[in-house]
């Protein structure tokens, strides 16, 4: 019940900073000297693709769980941390490529953030087609605790050796503020900030979900 | 005898005796091989970089198709109860199953190249010592993730479909390296300062080889 209540403020609170986001990014930041309208994307494509990467980092988290203690939680955090970043960072990449495409005059391009979040996206489609695959429960939650561990061991890798063949994506974050108005950070702040709270809820969500639905299976079965 | 080379040497008894694997994995690459050549415009030479490309896809393809024959082969009967109970660690398994799909590999790549010669009209130019030495440091980083994942998919409906989804995107740092310095040695201009490359397919080797002897046992007493 507690739960339930701290989830549904949590729900409200997002919906809210998702609103004042928005208007930051509208209202609030300028329209980009060179780039213009399209570069409003940019607020949502940088939240989407770090909430993304914690995401494939709380699968890691999750399996080594799963090997250690072996409960169904960290399994059920795993399974919903895979599905948000896969969901997270196809939106990254389908957001990408439609700024990409009036910037760069390419609809895609090989960069290493582009190809390691490509990369990334099918490694965890692999890890959720493994996870819905026709396997007893036991096994599957080894199996896919093990490829949960592999798939982020492998993340490091794709992206040295994205780089290593080339490179066109703007830094934005290395070079110093890269000439970013501060309202255009106070802007990128609050997306970063609803975007989290709104990954926080959906995480949240689906573990329940995925918890229940376990109990459901065991009851059912239980009755046979 | 060390145990994982008998392991592996009954393992390749088994696939070359009972022709397993191998033909099928050979007859996929060369296929894959031909079909590429059709891309080239008459009288046209493929570049080094593409021809290499064409070798890796062939080979984990074969990859996939090798692990899977591989780990089949305890699949009937409930033989794989015997080699767990076997007193042997599953370590032990580990190195029997991947030193004989690499020895498998081996020998199928021989037929890829000589596909990449007569197809694609590829030459080595005589590098035949650098060319042995990247099939190698790329083939041990294939082999090693092969057997971890095709434990992970034994006694699947759809394995080989499945091993593919999970192996590929996941073997795309290796892959990289291997057409970036394959097609150095097929264009004819050898490994050019590409040090970190080879750097990075060793971490690779080395990285997944530890994870792998960690992660297997897990892998394989659930399987």
């Amino acid at each position: 019940m507690k739960n339930s209540v701290l989830l549904s403020t949590l729900a409200v609170a997002a919906a809210l900073t998702l609103v004042a986001a928005h208007l930051a990014i509208w209202l609030h930041a300028p329209v980009e000297a060179t780039m213009g309208l399209v570069q409003k994307i940019f607020y949502l494509h940088l939240p989407l693709a770090w909430w993304a990467l914690l995401s494939f980092f709380l699968v890691f988290v999750g399996s080594v769980g799963v090997l250690v203690r072996k409960t169904p939680v960290w399994d059920a955090l795993a399974g919903a941390a895979a599905e948000l970043g896969v969901l997270f960072s196809g939106l990254a990449l389908i957001t990408g490529s439609l700024w990409a495409r009036p910037i760069w005059n390419v609809w895609w391009t090989w960069d290493p953030r582009l190809t390691t979040a490509l990369i990334m996206w099918f490694v965890y489609m692999g890890y959720l087609v493994l996870r819905t695959s026709p396997i007893p429960e036991v096994k599957r939650r080894t199996l896919c605790a093990v490829l949960g561990i592999v798939a982020f061991v492998d993340i490091p890798l794709v992206f040295f050796s994205t780089r290593l063949w080339r490179s066109i994506h703007p830094s934005v974050m290395s070079s110093s503020g890269g000439g970013m108005e501060p309202e255009m950070w106070q802007a990128m702040g609050g997306s970063l900030a609803a975007v989290g709270l709104l990954w926080i809820v959906l995480v949240a969500l689906r573990v329940r979900q995925i918890l229940s639905q376990d109990r459901l299976d065991g009851l059912w079965a239980a009755r046979l | 005898m060390p145990r994982f080379l008998v392991l592996a040497r009954k393992d390749l008894g088994l696939m070359l005796g009972l022709g397993l694997g191998l033909a099928q994995t050979i007859l996929l690459g060369l296929l894959i091989i031909f079909v590429f050549s059709l891309s080239l415009p008459v009288g046209e030479t493929m570049t080094g970089q593409a021809a290499a490309a064409i070798f890796w896809l062939a080979s984990v393809f074969g990859l996939v198709l090798l692990f899977n024959a591989l780990y089949h082969l305890e699949e009937a009967n409930g033989v794989r109860l015997g080699l767990l109970l076997a007193p042997i660690s599953p370590g032990t398994v580990f190195l029997g199953k991947a030193l004989a799909g690499a020895a498998l590999l081996l020998l199928a790549q021989i037929f890829f190249l000589l596909g990449l010669v007569v197809f694609l009209g590829q030459s080595l130019y005589g590098q035949w010592a650098s060319a042995l030495g990247l099939v190698l440091a790329v083939d041990l980083g294939l082999v090693v993730l092969g057997s971890l994942l095709g434990a992970l998919s034994q006694g699947q409906a759809a394995r080989e479909s499945l091993l593919s989804v999970i192996l590929f995107p996941l073997l795309v740092p290796l892959l990289l390296g291997g057409v970036k310095l394959g097609g150095g040695l097929l264009s004819g201009v050898g490994f050019q300062d590409e040090s970190q490359w080879l750097t990075l397919i060793l971490a690779f080797d080395a990285l997944f080889a530890a994870v792998a002897l960690i992660l297997f046992p897990l892998v394989f007493r659930e399987g």
